[in-house]
C-alpha cells in the first residue's frame, strides 16, 4: 500500500507540471500587456510603468550598487553594500523606460513562478495588489468549512434517502425521493440558493442571506445552512440515486439471499452485508465531489457572498487577474490529486479484494 | 461666460436628466423637505449599514476606485475637499491656501489642533512624509503605487518615482502648520488635486508598518477604524470624537462587503443594508416603490432613489492619425448619426444620459450643448459625410468599431453600426480582450473605439488636459492641436477661478470644433437607500460625507 501511495505521489509531479505549463503558456499566449490590467484605463507615468514591470518580473533586472553624491558605494548599518534592482537592456545596461528594457522570457518567468510556488510564493495579484498566497491562506479556510458542511449534508441526506428509497421500494418514500432528486438535479444550484435566500432570509428572516458570519446579527453557524444546502443539493440527489440503485443491485445478489436464508435480520443484512458493498461507487462519487467542493464553488460562493476561493477565482477571471487564476488552479490541482488518492486508498478498506501494490499474479 | 449662465445651464441639464427618474417616482408622495429634513431635526446615534464591493485599497498609498475612496473619505482629511452641496472647494486639513502669481508655488495653512486617530498632531511634515511615501517605489518595491500620478506636477516627482537615491518631492514644512509645495509648471487647479484622498496625510509612526497599516489605516478624518478590514467581508468605522470639525450624527458605518449586486439587493430588501446599487432591469420598479430624490443626490425618507448624473462619461475615441478619422467631418458625421437616447433607453433603462459635451454636468464650467455635433441629427450626419467624402476623395466608407469584449459594449456597438448604416457607412465590429484592447488603443492600431473617463477631481482641466494635450498618456485619440495646447497651458496658469473656468470653456469649445472624440453618454447614480436614512448626499463624484447624514429612530 505504501508503495502504491508513493507511486501515486510521484505521478503527481508530471501531472502538476503539465497543468501549470499549460496554464502558464495560455496566460502568455493571451495577447495584451499585464501592466494594462494593473493600471486600467488611466495612463501612468513611464517611471511608474517601469517599476510595475520590475515588480511583476516582466523585464530583466540586475542589482546595481547604490552610490552616494561622490560616486562611492553606500553601505548599510551592518556594513553590507546597498544594492538597487534596476531594469536592463539586452546589453545589461540599466534603463529608465519600459521600451528600452529587455523583456523577461516566458521560460524564465515560468521558472520563477515554479520556484516561487515551491517556496509558497505565488506572486502578487494584479487587482488586489497583494501576495496571492496571502489571499488564498485567508480564503481557503472558508471554502474548506463550507465543503465539509456540504459533504456532511450529502452523506447524511444522500445516503439516508438512497437507503430508505431502496429498502422501501415503490413506497411513498421511494416516490418522494425519486421525485425530489429529479427536481434537485434539474434545478440550477444558484437558482435554488436564491429561492432559499428569498424564503428564509427576506420573507421569514430566520436565516442570514449572505456572508460567513463575521459581523452579523445571526450566530455564525446559521450562516452555513443555506450555502451548504445549496452547494450539496445536486450532488445529494445524485448520491441518493446511486445509493438506491447500488443497494437494490446488491440486495438481489446471491450472498444476500443466503444471508436472509440463514435467518439474519433485515437490519443486519442491510447494515453488515449489503450496505458496505453498495457504498463503493457512492464513496467514489462523494470523494470526487468533495474534491470539487474544495476547489471552490463559484456559483454558491457568489450567490451567498461566501469569502472562499471559488468567489476569489471567479472575480479574478472576470478581472483577468492571472496570478490569482494561476495560483488558484495550481492549488486546486494539488487538492484534487490528493483527494483522488485518498478515494483510491479508501477502496481497499471498503473492499478487501482490492489490494494496491500487490503483484500482478494476485499475490496474497 | 458668467457664473450665472453656467449655473442655469447646469441646472437645466440636471433637471432634464432627472425628468425620467422623476416621472418614475409617481407612486410615493414626497415629504415636505423643509419640515422633515431640517438639520436641527437630526437624530444622533445608530450605525449606517453601507453596501460596498471589496476595495483595492483603503490606504492612501493605493486608493483609486470608488469603493476604497468611500472608506478613505471617512477616515482621512486631505488638504481640501469638494463640497458638492455648496458647489465649491473647501478647506479640510488646510484652513486656507494661496498660490504665487504664476501658480507654481502653493502655500497651505493647516488647521491647528487636528490630530490623527492615534493622537499625533497633523503637521506639514505629515504631508511631506505621506506624499513621498506615495511616490517612492521604495515604499513597497513589490507593489509600487499606481496613483502617484496625482502628484506628477510637483517638482522632483520624476526622480522620486524612478527610485533615485535621496530624491524627494520639492515641498517644505515651513513650520508645523505651513506647507509649501513647488510645482514644475503652472497649475492653478492644484488645490483640487490635493482634494484627492491619495494625497491625504499619514502618520509615519503607523504607516511605516505597511503590512499592518493597509488593513487598519490610522487617519485624521471624522471616523476611525474599528478593528481591521476583513477582506471580502466588512470594514467597520466609528465616529472620531476627537475630530476637529463637526462630529458625525451617526455612531459609525458598517461597510458590508458584497460582491454580487443581486445578493446585495436581497440584503437591502431584508433590511440588512441601508443602501445598495439597483440591479439592471429594476430601476423603474425601485423608483416607483421607494421614491426618487428631487435633486438626484440626497436620500431622505420617501425620496430614496438617487439617479443624479455622475462625473463620468462613456465616449468613442477616434484615431486622429487614421486616414479616415483624421477628418473632422467624418468624426462629426459618426457623432450626428448615433441615436444616444435609444442606447440609453434600450440598453441602460434610462440610467445613462445622452452626452452633449465632453465635460460632465456636475463640473463647474459645463455648458450644455458645447459640443455641438454631440447630438442625434441624421440630416446633419449626411451633410458631414458628404463633406468627408469630398475631402478624402472617396465614394463610400467602411470602418471598424473596436471595443473590449465581454462587458456589454458589443450591444452598444451593434446599435451604432445600425445607425451608421442609415448614413451609408458600413461598419464592422472587432471586440478583443481588455488588455489587448488597451494595447491597441495605445499603439494607435484602431479607427474608432470605446472608452470611459471618470473624473479624479471636479474640474474641467481633469477632462481637457489628460485627454487632449499633445502626447499625454490618456490622449489615445492622438489628437494634437498646438493652439489648444497653448491655450490649455495658459489657462492652467490663471489663478482666478472664474477667469480660469472661462478660459477652459474657450479651450473646450476649440476642441469641440475639432471634435477629436465622440461623447456618447453620461453615467448616472443607480442607488437606493432605506427609509431610515436622512440627508445622505452622494455627490456626482460618488463621494459621501458621512458626518452629515443621520438615521431615523
Amino acid at each position: 500500500m505504501l508503495r502504491y501511495i508513493l507511486k501515486r505521489i510521484l505521478q503527481f509531479i508530471p501531472v502538476f507540471i503539465g497543468v501549470t505549463v499549460i496554464l502558464f503558456v495560455l496566460q502568455n499566449v493571451v495577447p495584451g500587456d499585464p501592466i494594462k490590467l494593473i493600471t486600467g484605463e488611466k495612463a501612468v507615468s513611464p517611471e511608474v510603468e517601469l517599476q510595475l514591470r520590475i515588480a511583476n518580473h516582466l523585464v530583466k533586472t540586475q542589482e546595481f550598487p547604490i552610490l552616494d553624491e561622490n560616486g562611492q558605494q553606500v553601505y548599510d548599518e551592518d556594513g553590507n553594500p546597498q544594492m538597487v534592482k534596476r531594469a536592463v537592456n539586452s546589453k545589461g545596461e540599466p534603463v529608465s523606460n519600459s521600451k528600452d528594457a529587455e523583456p523577461e522570457s516566458v521560460w524564465d518567468r515560468y521558472v520563477y513562478y515554479i520556484s516561487g510556488l515551491l517556496q509558497g510564493n505565488l506572486g502578487n495579484s494584479y487587482q488586489k495588489r497583494r501576495p496571492v498566497a496571502d489571499i488564498f491562506l485567508e480564503k481557503y479556510p472558508y471554502t474548506i468549512r463550507l465543503a465539509l458542511c456540504g459533504i456532511v449534508v450529502e452523506i447524511i441526506v444522500g445516503i439516508g434517502a438512497g437507503v430508505i428509497s431502496a429498502i422501501k421500494r415503490y413506497s411513498f418514500w421511494d416516490v418522494l425521493v425519486t421525485l425530489s432528486t429529479s427536481i434537485l438535479v434539474a434545478m440550477p444550484a444558484f437558482w435554488l440558493g436564491m429561492l432559499l435566500q428569498l424564503l428564509f432570509g427576506v420573507n421569514l428572516k430566520i436565516l442570514p442571506i449572505s456572508g460567513a458570519g463575521a459581523n452579523s446579527a445571526f450566530p455564525e453557524y446559521l450562516h452555513y445552512i443555506l450555502p451548504a444546502i445549496t452547494l450539496a443539493s445536486v450532488s445529494t440527489a445524485y448520491t441518493a440515486r446511486i445509493m438506491r440503485s447500488q443497494l437494490l443491485d446488491v440486495m438481489n445478489s446471491d450472498y444476500i439471499r443466503t444471508a436472509v436464508a440463514k435467518g439474519l435480520s433485515s437490519r443486519k443484512v442491510i447494515v453488515h452485508h449489503a450496505l458496505k458493498n453498495a457504498l463503493i461507487p457512492v464513496v467514489t462519487y462523494i470523494g470526487i465531489d468533495f474534491g470539487s467542493m474544495l476547489s471552490g464553488a463559484i456559483l454558491t460562493e457568489t450567490v451567498f457572498n461566501w469569502p472562499g476561493i471559488g468567489l476569489t477565482i471567479y472575480q479574478a477571471i472576470m478581472q483577468r487577474d492571472w496570478p490569482i487564476v494561476l495560483g488558484g488552479v495550481s492549488i486546486i490541482c494539488i487538492v484534487v490529486m490528493v483527494i483522488s488518492l485518498i478515494v483510491d486508498v479508501s477502496y481497499a478498506f471498503l473492499d478487501p479484494r482490492i489490494r494496491y501494490g500487490a503483484s500482478a499474479k494476485g499475490g496474497k | 461666460m458668467s457664473q450665472n449662465t453656467f449655473t442655469m445651464s447646469r441646472r437645466s441639464f440636471i433637471a432634464g436628466a432627472l425628468a425620467t427618474g422623476a416621472a418614475l417616482a409617481m407612486a410615493k408622495p414626497s415629504i415636505d423637505a423643509s419640515v422633515a429634513f431640517a438639520n436641527d431635526a437630526a437624530v444622533d446615534g445608530g450605525t449606517l449599514n453601507y453596501y460596498l464591493t471589496d476595495p483595492v485599497s483603503i490606504d492612501p498609498y493605493n486608493v483609486q476606485e470608488n469603493q476604497g475612496m468611500q472608506v478613505c473619505n471617512a477616515l482621512f482629511d486631505a488638504l481640501t475637499t469638494y463640497d458638492g452641496q455648496q458647489g465649491k472647494l473647501i478647506g479640510k486639513a488646510a484652513s486656507s491656501w494661496e498660490a504665487n502669481e504664476d501658480a507654481t508655488e502653493f502655500t497651505f495653512h493647516l488647521r491647528e489642533g487636528a490630530t490623527f486617530h492615534n493622537g499625533e498632531p497633523v503637521t506639514a511634515q505629515s504631508f511631506v512624509y505621506a506624499w513621498n511615501r506615495l511616490c517612492s517605489p521604495l515604499t513597497d518595491p513589490e507593489n509600487p503605487s499606481v496613483v502617484s500620478y496625482h502628484l506628477s506636477m510637483v517638482e522632483g516627482y520624476d526622480d522620486v518615482v524612478a527610485g533615485v537615491k535621496g530624491a524627494t518631492l520639492n515641498m517644505e514644512a515651513k513650520d508645523d502648520y505651513t506647507l509649501v509645495v513647488h510645482l514644475s509648471f503652472s497649475y492653478a487647479d492644484f488645490p483640487y488635486v490635493v482634494s484627492h484622498l491619495a494625497t491625504a496625510p499619514v502618520p509615519e509612526s503607523a504607516a511605516s508598518d505597511m503590512a499592518t497599516y493597509q488593513w487598519a489605516p490610522v487617519g485624521n478624518g471624522a471616523f476611525k477604524m474599528d478593528g481591521k478590514w476583513e477582506s471580502g467581508q466588512y470594514i467597520k468605522i466609528v465616529r472620531n470624537d476627537a475630530y476637529w470639525g463637526d462630529k458625525a450624527h451617526i455612531d459609525g458605518v458598517d461597510f458590508k462587503i458584497l460582491l454580487d449586486i443581486d445578493t446585495a439587493y436581497l440584503e437591502f430588501e431584508a433590511g440588512n443594508l441601508d443602501n445598495t446599487q439597483i440591479p439592471n432591469g429594476r430601476i423603474s420598479a425601485v423608483a416607483a416603490q421607494y421614491g426618487v430624490a428631487p435633486d438626484g443626490y440626497t436620500a431622505n425618507p420617501g425620496e430614496e432613489t438617487l439617479l443624479g448624473p455622475e462625473d463620468s462619461i462613456y465616449y468613442l475615441t477616434c484615431n486622429n492619425q487614421d486616414k479616415i478619422f483624421s477628418n473632422a467631418h467624418m468624426r462629426k458625421a459618426v457623432s450626428y448619426a448615433i441615436d444616444r437616447q435609444a442606447i440609453c433607453d434600450t440598453i441602460f433603462e434610462g440610467t445613462r444620459v445622452p452626452a452633449d459635451n465632453f465635460i460632465t454636468p456636475g463640473i463647474a464650467g459645463y455648458e450644455a450643448g458645447a459640443w455641438e455635433a454631440a447630438k442625434y441629427d441624421v440630416a446633419a450626419a449626411k451633410e458631414e459625410i458628404e463633406l468627408a467624402k469630398k475631402d478624402l476623395g472617396v465614394d463610400s466608407f467602411s470602418i471598424i468599431l473596436n471595443c473590449n469584449s465581454g462587458s456589454g459594449h458589443e450591444d452598444i456597438m451593434q446599435l451604432i453600426m445600425a445607425n451608421l448604416k442609415e448614413i451609408g457607412v458600413e461598419a464592422k465590429m472587432e471586440a478583443v480582450e481588455w488588455a489587448s484592447y488597451l494595447q491597441k488603443l495605445q499603439d494607435g492600431d484602431y479607427q474608432i473605439g470605446r472608452l470611459g473617463w471618470i473624473a479624479d477631481y471636479p474640474i474641467m482641466d481633469n477632462y481637457l488636459y489628460p485627454m487632449f494635450y499633445t502626447g499625454n498618456g490618456d490622449n489615445r485619440s492622438q489628437y494634437s492641436n498646438p493652439a489648444v495646447d497653448e491655450a490649455l497651458s495658459a489657462a492652467r496658469a490663471i489663478v482666478d477661478d472664474a477667469e480660469r473656468i472661462a478660459a477652459l470653456q474657450k479651450v473646450n469649445r476649440m476642441i469641440a470644433e475639432d471634435f477629436p472624440v465622440i461623447p456618447l453618454m453620461f453615467y448616472r447614480h443607480t442607488i437606493v437607500c432605506s427609509n431610515r436614512v436622512n440627508n445622505l448626499y452622494v455627490g456626482s463624484l460618488q463621494m459621501i460625507d458621512f458626518t452629515k447624514c443621520w438615521l431615523s429612530a
